[in-house]
This record gives structure tokens, sequence and C-alpha cells, in this order.
């Protein structure tokens, strides 16, 4: 048992990347289709967009790049499926500068096209990538056209007519910001704090603790907690409208709610490495005591 | 019926592998997808800025309208004068550009920390214990005991004696809990990325070429 527990510690860590690639890849080629449980904060954050009005104004903010889009793409994807479901107008920017911009433009092609009755300019808008994003969103206070004067495409906001009326993001119901880093905090201390706008926050599971101090703190109106939050609000969304239901099953994309098959097992195998590295460790310990 | 992916999938597939090789070891092709990719982001960045920002917000307003944008030159002014720190006899200059710039983002930011950090975080830790169930009470008092333990270990003025010893290491084990917390979101995100990868190596780039999809 000792010499097993003694392999055990001193086991080349490329092993227990090949295991940990098995345990990702395995649930990929066989679903398996594990349960997902939803929380107060992504409810909060559903039910929150379920209350407004058609017509109502959505700013959905792709503050993430490539890097976390397994994590963040589900999220933004499913904020503007609900949003064009309810008719509600939604604008899109973008203020992570290693690739937001394309995310955005894709997820908005990805998902425009399950609704072929929105038109581009009346029932939403790209704005596009601004640089320095908390100087950007204080001029958002006082004028939108001062901090984007043109959307993506280089035409002036005054020729959209979502835009007619849309002065400030004070007149925004909520702004909806999947972020990574920083930029998601921006929104929360710049343009929650001073000017009032409802926010909420889909953050990567590593920036997701740092969140739950301003979710506590009432600044958020919910959060969606890296791929898992994802997967939940899939789940929300597949049990309020059966056509997205329809499309979550059928769908040979990239879903959160799949990838959590591969999350469940991963974890499940991680637990037992901590527990055994622990327990060889402290058998160890006792070990050299005792020889000492 | 299998068909073979396009260029795009075969690059950022082979640029994956290339990069996942480093688990194994170190070999030049991670070192030439890491160059790669550090130059590709470089160059995206800078034309992103220009095509983005630039151009809308300061070379276009000049051109349209000059007489009604023309303060537009100021910040372009401060923009061009940072670069003057590469010409040595006038590198002062850009001292002013990065003083305002400094200046700017200084009072940007001790609103935005003051006003959507400190305050709201701490009016929510003065919480009237009265007002709440037992289960919110709860809540809140190991709120309370956590912040004010933590602050004490923190506390560096003044060396520790036996009692504030004892609430300081309460506050390390509530630390070692946020962080333990924190550790487990680390590893979800990291397996999530894992798990994207995948996803794009097997569905994308492998189940086309075997007929799969």
């Amino acid at each position: 048992m000792a010499g097993m527990l003694d392999k055990l510690l001193s086991l080349d860590r490329r092993w227990i990347f090949l295991l940990v690639l098995l345990c990702v890849g395995t649930p990929i080629v066989l679903p398996i289709g594990l349960p997902v449980t939803t929380t107060g904060s992504t409810r909060a954050a559903f039910d929150y967009i379920e209350s407004l009005k058609p017509g109502d104004y959505v700013w959905v903010s792709f503050d993430y790049g490539p890097s976390s889009a397994p994590e963040n793409d589900p999220m933004a994807e499913a904020f503007l499926r609900q949003c064009f479901a309810k008719k509600i107008r939604v604008i899109v920017c973008a203020f992570y500068p290693l690739g937001s911009l394309g995310l955005a433009t894709n997820s908005l092609a990805k998902v425009t096209a399950e609704y072929p009755n929105l038109r581009y300019g009346e029932d939403y808008v790209n704005l596009g990538y601004k640089d320095g994003a908390a100087a950007v969103m204080r001029r958002l206070g006082e004028d939108i056209a001062e901090g984007f004067p043109a959307d993506v495409n280089g035409t002036p906001l005054a020729q959209l007519p979502i835009m007619k009326g849309l002065r400030s993001i004070r007149q925004v119901q909520l702004v909806c910001s999947v972020a990574t880093g920083v930029i998601g905090e921006y929104w929360i201390t710049q343009v929650h704090s001073q000017i009032g706008t409802p926010i909420i926050i889909g953050p990567t599971a590593v920036a997701a603790p740092k969140y739950y101090a301003y979710l506590n703190a009432g600044q958020l109106v919910g959060m969606l907690g890296g791929m898992k939050g994802a997967a939940e609000y899939e789940k929300l969304l597949a049990a309020r409208y059966p056509d997205m239901a329809r499309f979550y099953q059928s769908t040979r994309g990239f879903t959160a709610t799949k990838g959590m098959d591969g999350q469940t097992v991963i974890h499940a195998v991680i637990i037992l490495f901590i527990l055994l590295g622990n327990v060889a460790y402290i058998s160890r310990r006792a070990a050299q005591k005792k020889g000492a | 019926m299998p068909h073979i992916p396009g260029i795009e999938t075969w690059i950022a597939a082979l640029l994956t592998l290339a990069c996942m090789s480093f688990l194994y070891k170190d070999n030049p092709f991670f070192r030439f997808a890491e160059s790669l990719f550090a130059g590709i982001s470089l160059g995206y960045f800078i034309g992103i800025t220009l095509n983005q920002t630039l151009v809308p917000n300061l070379i276009l307003p000049l051109h349209r309208d000059f007489g009604q944008n023309w303060d537009l030159l100021v910040p372009g002014l401060l923009g061009v004068l940072l670069y003057m720190r590469y010409v040595p006899k006038i590198g002062w200059i850009s001292r002013f550009a990065l003083s305002i710039y400094v200046a700017y983002y200084i009072g940007l930011d001790f609103t935005r920390r003051i006003h959507g950090e400190v305050l709201p975080q701490l009016a929510r830790a003065i919480v009237p214990l009265s007002k709440f169930d037992s289960h919110t009470i709860l809540y809140s008092l190991i709120f309370s005991v956590g912040v004010f333990s933590v602050l004490i270990y923190f506390f560096f003025s003044k060396e520790q004696d036996a009692v504030t010893r004892r609430v300081a290491r309460l506050g390390i084990w509530f630390l070692m809990i946020s962080f333990g917390a924190a550790f487990g979101f680390t590893v979800m995100g990291r397996v999530a990325l894992l798990i994207g990868r995948l996803n794009f190596l097997i569905l994308d780039w492998i189940y086309p070429m075997i007929g799969l999809r």
C-alpha cells in the first residue's frame, strides 16, 4: 500500500494530462446527458429579462475574446435568443480588444438567422468595438453617439431607426455584459453605480468569485457563473420556450449543456485525485515521523 | 459522406495541437504557435483600434465637420505626443501627454472605486441584524465575522497580541475558504476551455473527415 502511494506521489504528471483529456473527450463522443440544476443568481437574471416588455432596450456587451468563448458564447447567444423571442430591441457592442468584435458579429449572425423577421437597424444593431472601455462607458451616460458615433458598418447612429430617441444609456432597461477580466466590473462601477442602469453579468468561471461580492451587495440583477451558469440559462430558456427546447436538443453546434457532461466527469476525477494526493502525502509524513 | 474540412479548420486544428503539445514537452511547434499568436494579436489590436476607434471617433469627425469638431485635435495631439519618447532629443514632451492620461484615469478610477465598490459593499457589510429572520441573521453574522477577521489579518500597523492573533487566524480560515472556491471556479474555467477545443477538434475537424457529420 505504502509503495503504491509513493508511486502516486512521484507519478509523471503527463499521465494526469492524458486522463483529463480522456475524461473530457469521451463525453463529447458519447454524451451522457447529466442533469443541470439552476441557481438563484441565474434564475434572477432570466426572470428580469422575462419581465421586460416588447420594444424595451437591452444592451449586450461582448467583453471577452476567443480564449473564453466556450464559456461566454453560450451565455451571449442565450441572452440574444431570449431578447429576440420577447421582441426586445438589442444593442450590441464590444469592449475586449482581442476578438470580441468578431465574436459579437458571429453570435449576432448565428442567432438572428434563427429569427428571419428581425431587421438590422430596427430590431438590433451592432455598434462595434471601442478602445478605453471605462472612458467610453462614462460618455454613454451623457450621449451614446459620443462614444459610438457610428455602427460597425460606419452608418451614423442618427440614421438608424433603433437609435431614434435613444440618447443615453439611462434609457436602456438592462445591460448584459458577457465578460472576462475587468470590463464587467466597469459596467457595474461606472454605469450601474453612477447612472443606475441594471446589470447582468455573465463572467468566465475564473472571474466569477469576484462578481459574487457585487451580487451580494445588490449591484447586480443576476449572474451566470461560467459554463455552469450558461447551462443553467439554457435549461431555463428550454423550459420557458418550446422552440428553444427543440433547438437546444437538436443543434449539432456546441452548447453549454453539452459541455457540462465533461465538466462533471472531470470534476469527479479531480476530487478523487485531491483525496488520493492528500492521503498519500499524509501517509508519507506519518511514515517519516515514525522513522525519525 | 466524408468530406475534407476547409483550410481555416485545418489551420485552427493544427495550431491547437501545436499548443497542446507543450503539455508533453516544450517543442518548436509550440514555440511557432506561440510566436504566431503574439504577432497576430498585436497586428489585430492595431488594426481594430485604428478601424473601430481612431477612424470613426477622430479622423472622420475632423474630416466631415472640422468647425464643429476641432476640439478633437487636442486628444489627437496628446496621442501623437506619447510617441515622442522614441525621439531621444524631445522625448520629454511625451511626459505631458502621459501625465494628462494618468490624471484622467486616476480621476475616473477614483470615483469608480469609491462610488462603485467601496461604499456599496461597505453598506452591505453594515446590516442591522434585527431586521432579518434567523436564516438571514446567520448569513449576515458569518459575513460580518468574515469581513472583520480578514480586516484584522491585514492590519499591519500594530503588532498582534494574543486576542488579535486569534482573530487574524480566523481571518486566514476565511481567506483559505475563498481561495478554495476561487480554485474550484478556476478549474471549471480551464476545463471549459479544453472542452471548447476538444469539441472543435472532434466535431468540426475529425467527424467530417470520417463522415460522421
